[in-house]
């Protein structure tokens, strides 16, 4: 049944240099803007209309319901796409559909909005950070005002539940009886294996076998949650292919959550929409704050599902900032690092165009970072756009200074962020010198650190 | 304030509260009226030293009130001696008496100060993160329903996801808010599994305050991640030798500490334990669980529950829970303590089941003590309800039967920590997994649909090393 939905749905997919395709960029945010972009193709069953009739039953299928936004081709720009084996394209194009079906039933969007609020915990809240803002206080006193939105606050304490439980719920959907996934540091397997718990759907995470050493107490988590943990030589990167290969070989009864906003369309678009909650709340607690949008939003760039989640909303506010920083690892020029945006180059990796970091080969260079969950050689193709388009701004931070940031934020604020987050904290030190008096800069604070304490104590053992 | 070693059958109390009974103020026998209390002086001056003893019969429980007796909304909780019932009190030297005075008027002008509860609301939104979920939780509830298909609903007080991870910084953010009105800069406390601890380090680094932790140093080799996270936040943990280095012994060595320097210090103590004020003053800061509670049982069901539950160490989660609705006597409230490796093995802390009531960190409560009024040491795998003691106010409670205490043993909340885990994929922790241990029993007895919350107290991410080695995951 879902595949001749999807079937109606390409006949109408945007081409890539289609006037509405640029016009669906820049509304990228408002539904109406899908239907607008649909309203500008050519009409096969009503000639004299240049209106697109969503409400005409298609053949065979149910009734679609109305405002159900048109596929989009999963690019923007140059980036993203759907670079994946031909057995993969009927998989991607259901999932799609359901996607879009599971945005417009009002029964899934109620299902989803007591989940986030009653389970996760949400909404988050817009903290002031006083003490923080004070330390970036000029000798005038003068200096910009620092908020941190505390996505450390959710259930399984990062951002990532927001997203599993959402994709969790497509599956129970789609009928799936289990689930698979990849994990860098560990938080998405714990919250796709939470999400799981409480959907009774059965659970499998890979996870790098490097990755499970340093990041044990997270293993544990998944294992208590009735996850199945399986190791893989390597590292994200290598957990991601096998979780894909596991997929791939059981497509029948298995649904692939993905964690972050890379791999193959509607991957990035499904996850950048689940996670974009943050910025939504973010605005609406900005404007009862202080009456007003923020200046400059900040945020740490590992795929970008913690960034596009609270930058998406703001994206057509040209006068909000975007930032993200990423990983510098031992700094940019010592080859160990994971700023791929700063480094690395335009190629194909896990189904999507994007920026990766690869030698000249095209081979895959292994990144490196103290922030495990931001030890990806890739990007999110959506990130690499806005990189291009000069939408957004990319800096990167080294470990120390992630870890001197992790220090701070627990000496000043009693909050322990993670050594992922850590990263955006630190380019603070940075960016405040800079910025004009009262400047509103939001951190999103997308973990806590807790997970981390056993890397900073050996990290400081260590550099003694 | 060793009291504690007094044989069981009677106490000789040396009411150092003299200060109490000598102070202008007490003709007024008034219930205690938070905005009526104006400060008096100079207190301590007054206090002639006398000693008063009071006889405690065993069986014969003392009755203190009349008529209002039966009526939960006319007790005095406590009444003006800092008592509920015969237990509570001040059991202090008379270094701390002026100390507790002036905390107590301190708290109670701020208790209407407008500028203070902003604050306070503010913190505990912004910060803290609340107001905290009431959760359906829809597979335990289905888990626990019966072949006939009835059943009651389960609800969880999500408690554990609060900033820090448990429903402690409550009391932390009040307390270390009344510090800084009282001009305090140094702020000390004791903690067992750490988790009061770290509570107490995050808030003194969010207001700048030099923060010092007690801890057992047993506790401490076994809690190493706690003490480097409280370290991390800015505190001084020191360790304690004396005892058996653990947590008794740290309070023990803080009220010490707070004795010598009191007037540059505020103790934050942990639970609803100690002298008057502090069983008031914590239930106060953490009865805002039960406060919301109500107000979100009335939006998604538009009654009350009927059965609240609640694990029980020193007290503080569950008085949270229970204290709005103490007055609504159709509310069944469970206390549920540990019973380690079985009430019979003599290693448990299962205080007000198999304990006697005695005065151990300046109250009167039940206690687990032995023939010679010596501390028996407790054991669970909890390390937040290994505490030989419990707050006076739960002991109050419980002869008035107007709460019921059971317990469960380390075997039975592993099983149950294990449950919601996959269940819910909540992991809650070991503390909490006793209350949801004791669903197993309760459940079959309740009537269909009938509405249980229960108190969620923590999450479990501390206990996972923990449980991993007992459930060989």
């Amino acid at each position: 049944m879902a595949s001749y939905i999807q079937a109606r749905f390409f006949n109408r997919q945007v081409e890539d240099s289609c006037p509405a395709n640029r016009l669906m960029i820049s509304k990228r945010r408002t539904r109406n803007a899908h239907a607008a972009c649909a309203q500008l193709l050519p009409m096969e069953n009503t000639p004299n209309s240049g209106k697109l009739d969503l409400n005409k039953p298609m053949m065979g299928t149910q009734q679609v319901p109305i405002n159900v936004p048109a596929i989009i081709s999963g690019k923007f720009g140059r980036f993203g796409g759907k670079f994946v084996p031909e057995t993969l394209i009927a998989c991607l194009k259901e999932l799609e559909a359901e996607f879009n079906w599971a945005l417009e039933d009002p029964e899934f969007q109620n299902e989803l909005q007591t989940a986030l609020r009653d389970y996760i915990g949400r909404e988050t809240p817009l903290y002031f950070a006083e003490r923080l803002t004070n330390h970036y206080k000029n000798e005038d006193g003068h200096g910009p005002e620092i908020y941190l939105k505390r996505e450390d606050l959710n259930h399984c304490g990062a951002h990532k539940l927001n997203n599993a439980i959402a994709q969790a719920m497509i599956a129970k959907r789609m009928g799936l009886k289990s689930v698979v996934a990849a994990t860098g540091a560990g938080q998405h397997g714990v919250a796709t294996a939470a999400a799981c718990a409480k959907l009774s759907l059965e659970c499998t995470v890979f996870m790098g076998i490097s990755d499970m050493e340093k990041q044990n107490s997270n293993v544990l988590l998944m294992k208590l949650l009735g996850a199945e943990v399986k190791g893989v030589e390597g590292n994200f990167k290598d957990a991601s292919s096998q979780a894909i290969r596991e997929w791939v070989g059981n497509l029948q009864t298995t649904y692939y959550l993905t964690g972050t906003v890379v791999g193959p369309h509607p991957c990035p678009s499904m996850v950048r929409e689940f996670q974009s909650v943050i910025g939504k709340e973010t605005r609406r607690q900005a404007m009862e704050k202080w009456g007003g949008k923020p200046d400059v939003l900040l945020a740490c760039v590992g795929s970008g599902s913690n960034a596009l989640g609270i930058f998406h909303e703001f994206i057509g506010d040209e006068d909000v900032r975007l930032i993200g920083v990423e990983a510098a690892g031992f700094g940019l020029d010592s080859g160990k690092h994971a700023a791929t945006l700063a480094r690395g180059e335009v190629g194909v990796y896990h189904g999507a165009m994007s920026y990766l970091l690869q030698d000249e080969e095209g081979q895959i260079i292994g990144p490196h970072s103290i922030g495990v969950g931001l030890e990806y050689p890739g990007v999110s193709p959506e990130l690499s756009f806005l990189k291009d388009t000069g939408r957004a701004e990319f800096y990167s931070a080294t470990d120390e200074e992630a870890v001197e940031a992790y220090k701070r934020l627990s000496r000043i604020e009693g909050i322990i962020p993670s050594l992922e987050a850590s990263h955006a904290l630190a380019f603070l030190e940075k960016l405040c010198p800079t910025l004009p008096s009262g400047t509103k800069v939001i951190v999103n604070c997308s973990g806590r650190g807790d997970k981390d304490a056993a890397t900073v104590l050996n990290y400081q053992q260590y550099s003694m | 304030m060793a009291a504690a070693t007094a044989p069981v059958s009677f106490c000789r109390a040396h009411i150092s509260s003299s200060s109490t009974l000598s102070n202008p103020y007490s003709s007024s026998k008034l219930p205690f009226k938070f905005g009526k209390f104006t400060p008096c002086p100079s207190s301590s001056s007054k206090s002639a030293g006398f000693s008063v003893s009071c006889t405690l019969a065993r069986e014969a429980p003392v009755k203190m009130e009349g008529k209002e007796d039966s009526d939960p909304a006319l007790w005095q909780r406590p009444d003006y001696y800092g008592r509920f019932g015969k237990f509570g009190g001040k059991y202090v030297p008379e270094t701390l008496m002026h100390a507790l005075s002036e905390l107590e008027s301190a708290f109670d002008s701020l208790k209407d100060d407008p500028d203070f509860q902003n604050e306070l609301a503010g913190i505990l939104k912004d910060y803290v993160g609340r107001e905290t979920p009431l959760y359906f939780a829809e597979r335990l509830t289905e888990h626990y329903r019966r072949p006939n298909g009835e059943g009651p609903h389960i609800y969880l007080k999500r408690e554990d996801l609060n900033h820090t991870g448990a429903h402690k910084i409550n009391n932390a953010v009040g307390q270390v808010l009344l510090a800084k009105r009282l001009a305090k800069k140094r702020i000390i406390a004791e903690t067992g599994a750490g988790q009061h601890g770290v509570a107490t380090a995050t808030v003194c680094a969010r207001f700048g305050l030099q923060c010092i932790i007690y801890m057992g140093a047993q506790d401490m080799e076994r809690q190493a991640l706690n003490v480097f996270r409280m370290r991390l936040l800015g505190a001084e943990v020191r360790a304690v030798h004396s005892g058996t280095a653990t947590l008794k012994d740290a309070t023990s060595e803080a009220i010490r500490d707070w004795v010598t320097n009191v007037e540059t210090t505020h103790y934050i103590l942990g639970s609803v334990a100690g002298p008057h004020p502090y069983p008031m003053m914590v239930r106060e800061f953490h009865k805002i669980i039960g406060r919301e509670t109500r107000k979100q049982a009335i939006e998604k069901w538009g009654g009350k529950p009927d059965v609240l539950v609640a694990c029980v160490g020193g007290g503080s989660n569950a008085i949270g829970l229970f204290d709005d609705f103490v007055k609504d006597k159709d509310v069944r409230l469970i206390g549920v303590e540990a019973a380690g490796l079985g009430l019979d093995s003599g290693k448990h802390a299962a205080t007000l089941t198999k304990g006697e009531v005695g005065v151990l960190h300046g109250a009167m409560s039940y206690l687990l003590q032995d023939d010679d009024g010596q501390i028996i040491e407790p054991h669970s795998i909890s390390a937040g309800l290994d505490y030989p003691g419990v707050g006076p106010e739960h002991s109050f409670l419980k002869e008035k039967g107007r709460a019921e205490y059971y317990s469960v043993t380390d075997e039975e909340a592993l099983e149950a920590f294990k449950r919601l885990s996959r269940l819910e994929g909540i992991i809650p922790a070991l503390e909490t997994s006793h209350a949801l241990a004791y669903l197993e029993k309760l459940s079959p007895t309740l009537p269909n649909g009938a509405k249980v919350v229960v108190n969620c107290s923590g999450r479990g991410d501390k206990d996972v090393q923990t449980a991993i080695k007992y459930l060989q995951v």
